[in-house]
Parts: C-alpha cells; structure tokens; sequence
C-alpha cells in the first residue's frame, strides 16, 4: 500500500505547532520537526522548507528567542525558546483552532 | 531604524548561522536513517533572510550590475533610450530651475524671514520722509529704502556710460546684513559720495581687482569712493534676477522708495499689519500735504510663495512657468512611452529567460524587482545626464540678454530644489517607462499562449497615447505661433519701421531744474533734425512699451462741475512727437512750440474721448485733473497706441507739452524718424547727442529694438512651445514607426499569402497605411478633445481675439500629425512591399 502523502499543513497553523513544541521546553530545529512528527502519529511530517522560515518569523516576532548550545550528541545547533509572548500566542491560537475544527468538523458530519 | 542597521551588519553572520543550521539538521535526519529532506536549500535560504528584509537592499545591488551588463550588450537601445529620457528630464529641470531662479529666489540678506515689504496707501513706493517717520517710531527693527530704477553716469576716463543704479537710504546695508565679496556696505557715519560695485561691473570693467576699494570712481561729474564689492551670487530685493551696476546712498529729492522693514524678534505678520495701520494713521496727520498713507497698508514677505501670492502679476509669471512645466512634462511621457516601447520589445526577447527563472521558484514581486532595476538604471542615468544638460541649458537661456528696459540676469545654481525636482523626475519616468513593460512580460511568461495577441496589442494603445499626448503639444506650440503671427501683425500705434529711439540720462548737477532741460532737449532737437536723412525729431518722458506712468485722478470739467474718476496713461512730449511717431491727429491739432507757459493745454485720444468726455465736444473741452487746480484744455484729439503689451485693449491716454511739466527726473528720450533704414543713422545720432551735453549718458537703439520687450512673451512662447511640440512629434514619430515596422515584420507570411493569391502593391499599401491610420486617427481624435479643455487656460497669454479653440491652430495640428503618420508609415510600407511571396512562405 502506497504512504498516504502527509496533509498539507494550514496556513498558520505551523506556527502553533511549532510553539506548542516548544512548550515541553527550548529544542533545536531538528527536534522541533520530529516532535510535530512524533506527535502527530507520523502524520505530519514538517518540510525544513517551511519549518526554518517560520522560526526565522516567529523569531522576529518575538514569539521565540533563539540561540546555540550544544546538541546531545556534542554538535553545535541553535536552540529554540518560547517566550511570554509567544505562551500567550498559543493560548489565543490554540482557542481559535479547537473553535475552527470543532466546527469544521461539525460542517463534514452532516 | 536602529533594529534595521543592526540587521545589515549582522547580515553575514546570520547567514552563516542559516547554514549551519540547515546542514545540522540534515545530518541529524541521516544519523537517525530519516529521509533526508529534498528541499531547495537556496530557496529557503532566499525565504528565511528575506524575513530580514536585507535581501531586498542585496537584490537591488544585484540587479543593478545585471540590468547594467544586459545593457552594454546593446548599446543602440541605451543609447536611445538615455537619450530620450536625458532630453526629456533635462529640459523639465531646466524649466524648473529657471522657474526657482525666476520667481522663488531668496534675496542676498541676513534673515531673509524676518525681512518684509510694505506697502503703504496701495503704493509700493513712498517718500524718504515715510521711511524716515516708519524707522523713528521703532515698531520694526530697523527700516530701508531702496528706488531701484535709476541711472547714473559713469566716467570711466574716456567715455560716459549710463548705468543702471539703485539708490537707497544710508542705513540700507546695516539694516539688511548683505554679505560682501570685499570692503563693506555703507553706514550712517560714512560721508555720502560712497558707492557700493555690483560684481560684474567691478569685474567688467575693473578687472575684478580689489584695490579698488577705497579709491574713487566718477560718477555724475562727482568722485565716488568705492567702498565695498558685492559677490557673484549677489541677489537682489527685487529679485527676478534684477542686477543693476551700483549701489548709491543717495535719492534725488523727490524720488520715493521702495519700503523694507526688518521685523521685531518674534514679531508676526499680523502683528506688523497692525502696528504699520496705526503708524500709518500718525504719519498721515504729520504731513497732511502726502499721498494718504493709511489706506491699503500691506506687509508682505520678501522671498518664496508668500511673496507670489501678494502680488497678482507675479502670479501670472508663475502660471506660465507652471504651464511650461506641464507641458516639457507630458514630451517627458512621451519619452517614457517611447523607453516603455524599447523595453517592451526587448521583454519578448527575453521572454524565454523569464519564464526559465519563474518556474525555477522565482517570485514574480522579485523579477518584478529586476525588470523595474533596469527603467532604473536608465531614469538615473538618464537624470543625471538630464541634470548635466538642465545647468547648461538653463545657464545659456539666463545669458541671453533679453531686450528689457531692466537689468535681468538669473543666478542659476543647482539647489536642493532642483536636485530634488531632477530626483523626483527619474522616479517617475522609471514608474511610467518600466512598470507596464516590466509586468507585461511576467503575465506573458505565466500564461505563454494568451500573449501572442495581446503584446502588439498593448503597444498600440502605447503608440496612440503617445500621439495624444503629442497633439496636446502641438497644439499648445501652434497656437503660440499663431499668438506670435498675430501679435506682430498688431500695429501698436505707431511706427516702428522708420524710427530711432535715444535715451539721455542728464548730469543732474548742472540739469536741476526744468528750464535746463527743456533748454537742452530743445538744442539737442535742432541738432538732430539736422543730420542728414533725419527727417524729424521729438523729445518725450514715456517711449511706449519701455516705460509707463498711468494716473488714476479725478477730471473736474469746466463746463457744468461734473467730477469723473479717470484713469489713464500720461506723457510729455514736444511738438514733433505725433509726427515722428506717425500718430495720427483726428480733431484739432498737435501741440505747437507755442505751447508753454500757464494756458495748459492737453491732447488726448479717442478712447479718452469715448471714455470720460461723454457728450462733448473734444476739441476746447477743459477740466482740472492734476493737484493744482488750473483747467486744462484739450485742444487736440489723436488715435491711441499700445502702452505696456501688444495684446493689451485701447486705453486712455493724455499728453502734455513738455514745455509746460515740472520736469525733476534727469532722464529724457528722444525719438526720430529717418528716410533711411534707421539702423544706419545710430552712430550719427549718437555723435550729435555727444556734441551737444558731453557730460550725458546715452543709448541709442532703433525703436525696434528697444521695444521687443512687447514681442517677448508671445516670441518665448512660440520657441519655446513650438520646439518642444516638435520635439514630442518627433519622438512620437519614432514611437508609431517602431510599431508600424514590427507590425509589418510580424505579419510578413500572411502578406506572403496574399501577395501570392494575388494582392496588388495597392492593397498591400492599404493595409498598412490602414493600420497607420487607426492608430494615428484614435491617437490625433483623444488628443483633440483632450487639447481643446487642456488649452483653454491659456487666454491669459494671448492676444484679444485669438480664442485657445483657435481653428486654424488645430486644423494645423492635424495636417502636421498626419504628414508624421505618412513619414512614420513609409518605411514599413516599403518593406511590406518588398516581401518576396516565395521566400517568406518558405519559412514554413
């Protein structure tokens, strides 16, 4: 059996993600991919073409912060934090999103 | 803006940290046997540090040595276009500049804000006595006056020259701070035969050497001791690039002046209305026996729009320049038009390098980016070179030296202004010549099978704008030709064929009173009646259209104590002057030598009849206008001239025998009439001058000449208009030529078929003059249209009688615009008609 491709993300829904993440705690871009990925049942898998561009924004946005520490196996890589800001960006986000799928939801069912 | 710079120099840093990090993460996705992502490294790179918004400062550097390397491979086309764009650019800027020099310059004055000028009973010209009782009663800061329009004789040692010299009061430099070259402005502690050097006069005619300062020039028969050189960039009061030769603290009695105050710390504009009404009111009681100053008080600014507003005639100058400008900037659009047709052409070349870097994931914002980087490149070039020709252009029409009564001479410095105006400028013509090429060749490239119809398409529209536009030029040209054809055949009322005009401007020492000079004009009027070929002479105060006083009194007619205001143009002249002139006399007759002494008389003419006369009789007619209360009667009636403008409408006009004048001003002129061509008699007529009052200054001119000034605005006008009409024809020419060729190359196989199937040269020639015509006729239609409420402003500037919906100037246009189509059609019909049947279906 062919792998189902893995659903194309909404448009703003990386950037919850990827703060919900780091939530658990600050990780390194690789990371970040593998939890959504773990997380999401192997679903999801996130693309470094979209997943670095949207850290370099919510970096900007002061959503995260950024900088570079050691990995597990002794490598230099560059470490994601949430920050206030970007707590309170997931709290607002994550009520929109559960709102739209319920309701999505509600619109496949009948 | 902090946060941004920060960014730039982190630049390169972040950028290694971008691939540092990419490649971390691609190593650890093979360590943990993941597939290893097959993203475009590059593009992310591009999306990421995008986000930092350097790229967009990178690309534009990029893109400018691309733009800059695709250009050097075609030389024809940059040199077209640059060429287009830098005339365009530079003859708007030169327009703008001289319009800045003209109208806005700031004068050569410390604290110009703080400088105003007053007006005081509507009058821009007060006594020195007002002047004096403004500066004591200590309301402003300090006040000056200067007259600006006075000469004086100049001995340079050998000769006599009459220059041009502006009189002022003796507090003059320290009221107004003007900067000095060397030396000094004069104070009040100064003795008074003190003169002040304009540069170009110092530099004309002393060598520019600055030991002068502190010797003594002759003036007027008096030493002067030369007390200070103003520099170059000198600018006057007056502005308008007025330059007059010195600076003189000194005023004949009865002279007045023009009033500048220097304004209290602080002090406002309405706050100087107020105080001056007051001051006004307590100079009007101190001397009961002035012009009432109180009325009509004004205290203006002396430089910038401020000052434009205040004064209506100024505002007309402004709207010619505004005009002008409109006008060079629609040749400029048309320019544009022509670099936006180049550059569409070039843009189906590359149309396939397009459509490449698109599918390859460029963004259609950024290739956006680097097809306008091009029209940039182009538009700055183009600007700057505009700029270069704008200083040279515009330097050169400031030294023509227009024949004016005045000094005129513009400083034309590049300022901010003008950088600014020639910036602004290239903007612009990138936006209009690049935008709708650059995005047509991006929808072309995304949809390669829509575009085959609809590229010549655009052009077309392109080419047809351009012919509108071209028309509204034209037309505006032609009808400032017709004004110019129209204006000369205007008879200002008297000849100008046959007549010499010679200015005298009199030792005031030796000439103080009137009877010297009537003396003089006398002798000299008999000396010049009897060189040869002279046939007669006449003295007079006012040469029409070099000069003017008009009068706005109050006649009292003797008959029944009727009062009418009048208003009217005034003169002196001695008997001879209807003749000379060819003025002719209607009812009663000229005036004779025995007119002098108290039964004043007048002449006037038939519009003064018809205006304020009413039912009488002209001829014995008295009444009492001047502030004596004498009658004078009118013993003659004559036909009316042309006072200041050839277009101007018949106004009333009074003579008065010069014999019978309070005659103060050293100034008289003298007008003849000659047989011969009175070009020839100038040196004799001078010579005779000099014989008779050695100590005079003198010029002599053809009446002709001296005159022009009349002709000036319609002649400017039609140069002017007329070359830059001529010169948006031309580009259109070029513009519809490059289509009609195109159009021609592109339907070559399907004139082949027809050719073959058994088309005639006729048929061929219609198709093509057909598709000419359309473009030429909806062009030339839109442009008329548009032309006739366009030029409809434009009545101020012309002659009575010539409507801007002038038939003649259209039916002109059109008859041009057509001639241009055919010439632009030619080419393309000949090459259709050389299109070998055989040879072009071979291609198949």
């Amino acid at each position: 059996m062919a792998k189902s491709a893995s659903p194309a993300l909404l448009q703003g829904t990386l950037d919850l993600l990827i703060l919900h993440a780091l939530q658990r705690g600050e990780m390194h871009g690789y990371a970040i991919a593998q939890t959504i990925h773990v997380l999401s049942d192997e679903v999801l898998s996130v693309e470094e073409g979209s997943l670095y561009p949207a850290l370099y924004r919510l970096e900007l946005d002061g959503a995260i912060s950024a900088h570079w520490g050691v990995s597990e196996n002794n490598r230099k890589a560059k470490y994601y934090a949430i920050t206030k800001r970007g707590r309170k960006l997931v709290s607002e986000q994550q009520e929109t999103w559960s709102r739209l799928s319920l309701a999505v939801h509600r619109v496949l069912a009948r | 803006m902090r946060r941004f710079w920060l960014r730039l120099f982190r630049r390169r840093r972040l950028h290694q940290d971008l691939e540092a990090e990419l490649a971390f993460h691609r190593d650890m996705a093979g360590e943990h046997s993941n597939p290893i992502p097959l993203g475009n490294t590059s593009v992310i790179k591009e999306q990421a540090l995008d986000l930092w918004r350097f790229n967009f400062i990178e690309n534009i550097g990029r893109d400018l040595a691309y733009a800059g390397r695709a250009m050097r491979r075609s030389p024809g086309f940059v040199v077209s276009a640059l060429l287009s764009l830098g005339l365009g650019i530079g003859v708007n800027t030169a327009v703008f500049s001289l319009g800045v020099a003209f109208l806005l310059s700031e004068p050569s004055v410390t604290d110009a804000g703080s400088l105003v000028s007053i007006r005081m009973g509507g009058s821009s010209h007060v006594k020195p006595q007002a002047i004096e009782f403004l500066r004591k009663s200590g309301v402003f800061r300090d006040v000056a006056g200067e007259n600006e329009e006075t000469f004086i004789n100049w001995n340079d040692g050998v000769e006599t020259h009459r220059i041009f010299s502006v009189c002022t009061t003796k507090n003059y430099f320290t009221a107004l701070g003007v900067p000095m070259a060397y030396g000094r402005g004069w104070t009040t502690d100064d003795p008074d035969p003190v003169v002040v050097l304009r540069y170009r006069f110092w530099r004309k005619h002393y060598n520019g050497d600055p030991s002068i300062v502190g010797r003594a020039i002759n003036l007027d028969g008096r030493a002067y001791t030369v007390v200070g050189i103003l520099p170059e960039a000198h600018r006057t009061l007056m502005g308008f690039g007025f330059s007059p030769d010195v600076y003189l603290p000194r005023y004949i009695d009865d002279t007045v002046l023009a009033i500048y105050a220097r304004l209290q710390p602080g002090m406002t504009l309405g706050e100087a209305r107020a105080a001056l009404a007051t001051v006004a009111q307590r100079l009007d009681a101190s001397f009961p026996e002035h012009w009432k100053y109180a009325r009509n008080c004004v205290v203006a600014p002396i430089a910038g729009f401020a000052r434009l507003q205040q004064e209506r005639e100024l505002m007309t100058i402004g709207f010619f320049f505004a005009m002008l400008l409109v006008v060079v900037g629609l040749v400029l659009l048309i320019a544009c038009v022509n670099v936006a047709s180049l550059l569409l052409a070039r843009a189906s070349a590359r149309r396939q390098e397009i459509a490449i870097r698109l599918s390859l994931g460029a963004s259609r914002g950024r290739l956006l980016q680097q097809l306008l980087a091009e029209s940039l490149l182009l538009s700055v070039v183009g600007a700057g070179f505009g700029f270069v020709l704008a200083q040279a252009v515009a330097s050169l029409l400031a030294s023509i030296q227009l024949p004016l009564p005045l000094p005129i001479r513009l400083q034309i410095e590049p300022d901010w202004r003008v950088a600014g105006y020639a910036a602004f400028l290239a903007v612009a013509s990138t936006v209009a010549s690049g935008l709708l090429p650059a995005w047509q060749s991006l929808k072309e490239s995304i949809a390669p099978q829509l575009h085959r119809e609809r590229r010549p398409r655009l052009r077309q529209v392109l080419v047809a704008a351009q012919i509108t536009i071209c028309v509204i030029v034209l037309t505006t040209g032609f009808l400032f030709l017709r004004n110019l054809l129209r204006s000369t055949a205007i008879s200002p009322g008297f000849d100008v064929v046959r007549t010499l005009r010679a200015e005298v401007y009199l030792p005031p020492a030796k000439y103080q009173s009137s009877a010297p000079k009537l003396a003089y004009a006398e002798d000299a009027l008999r000396s010049l009646a009897a060189i040869p070929g002279i046939e007669s002479a006449a003295a007079a105060r006012i040469i029409p259209f070099t000069d003017a006083t008009r009068f706005g009194m109050d006649l009292t007619f003797a008959d029944n104590g009727e009062m009418r205001p009048a208003l009217f143009h005034w003169n002196a002249v001695s008997p001879d002057y209807f003749r000379v002139m060819d003025i002719p006399v209607l009812a009663g007759r000229s005036f004779s030598s025995e007119d002098r002494g108290e039964a004043k008389v007048v002449i006037v003419n038939r519009t003064f009849v018809e205006q304020y006369l009413g039912h009488r009789q002209p001829v014995g007619t008295a009444f009492q206008w001047a502030e004596d209360k004498t009658f004078y009667r009118i013993v003659g009636e004559v036909a009316g001239t042309k006072n200041l403008s050839i277009g101007e409408e018949d106004r009333p006009q009074l003579y008065q025998p010069l014999a019978q004048i309070r005659n103060d001003r050293p100034r008289l002129q003298f007008v003849l009439r000659s047989a011969t061509p009175p070009a020839t008699q100038l040196a004799a007529v001078r010579q005779v001058l000099r014989q008779v009052e050695p100590g005079a200054g003198i010029e002599v001119s053809t009446l002709y000449q001296s005159i022009g000034l009349a002709f000036l605005p319609s002649q400017v006008g039609a140069l002017l208009l007329g070359s830059v009409g001529l010169l948006g024809l031309l580009l259109a020419v070029i513009g519809l030529y490059g289509v009609m060729s195109y159009s021609v190359a592109r339907r070559t196989r399907e004139i082949g078929v027809r050719v073959a199937i058994g088309a005639g040269r006729w048929e061929i020639s219609r198709m093509v003059l057909i598709e000419a015509s359309r473009l030429v006729i909806g062009g030339g239609a839109a442009g008329l249209f548009l032309a006739v409420f366009v030029t409809r402003p434009l009545a101020t500037f012309f002659v009575a009688g010539l409507s801007p919906s002038d038939p003649a100037s259209f039916a002109a246009v059109l008859l041009v615009l057509a001639a241009g189509g055919l010439l632009a059609a030619l080419d393309p019909v000949r090459r259709a008609l050389r299109i070998d049947p055989v040879r072009a279906l071979r291609y198949e």
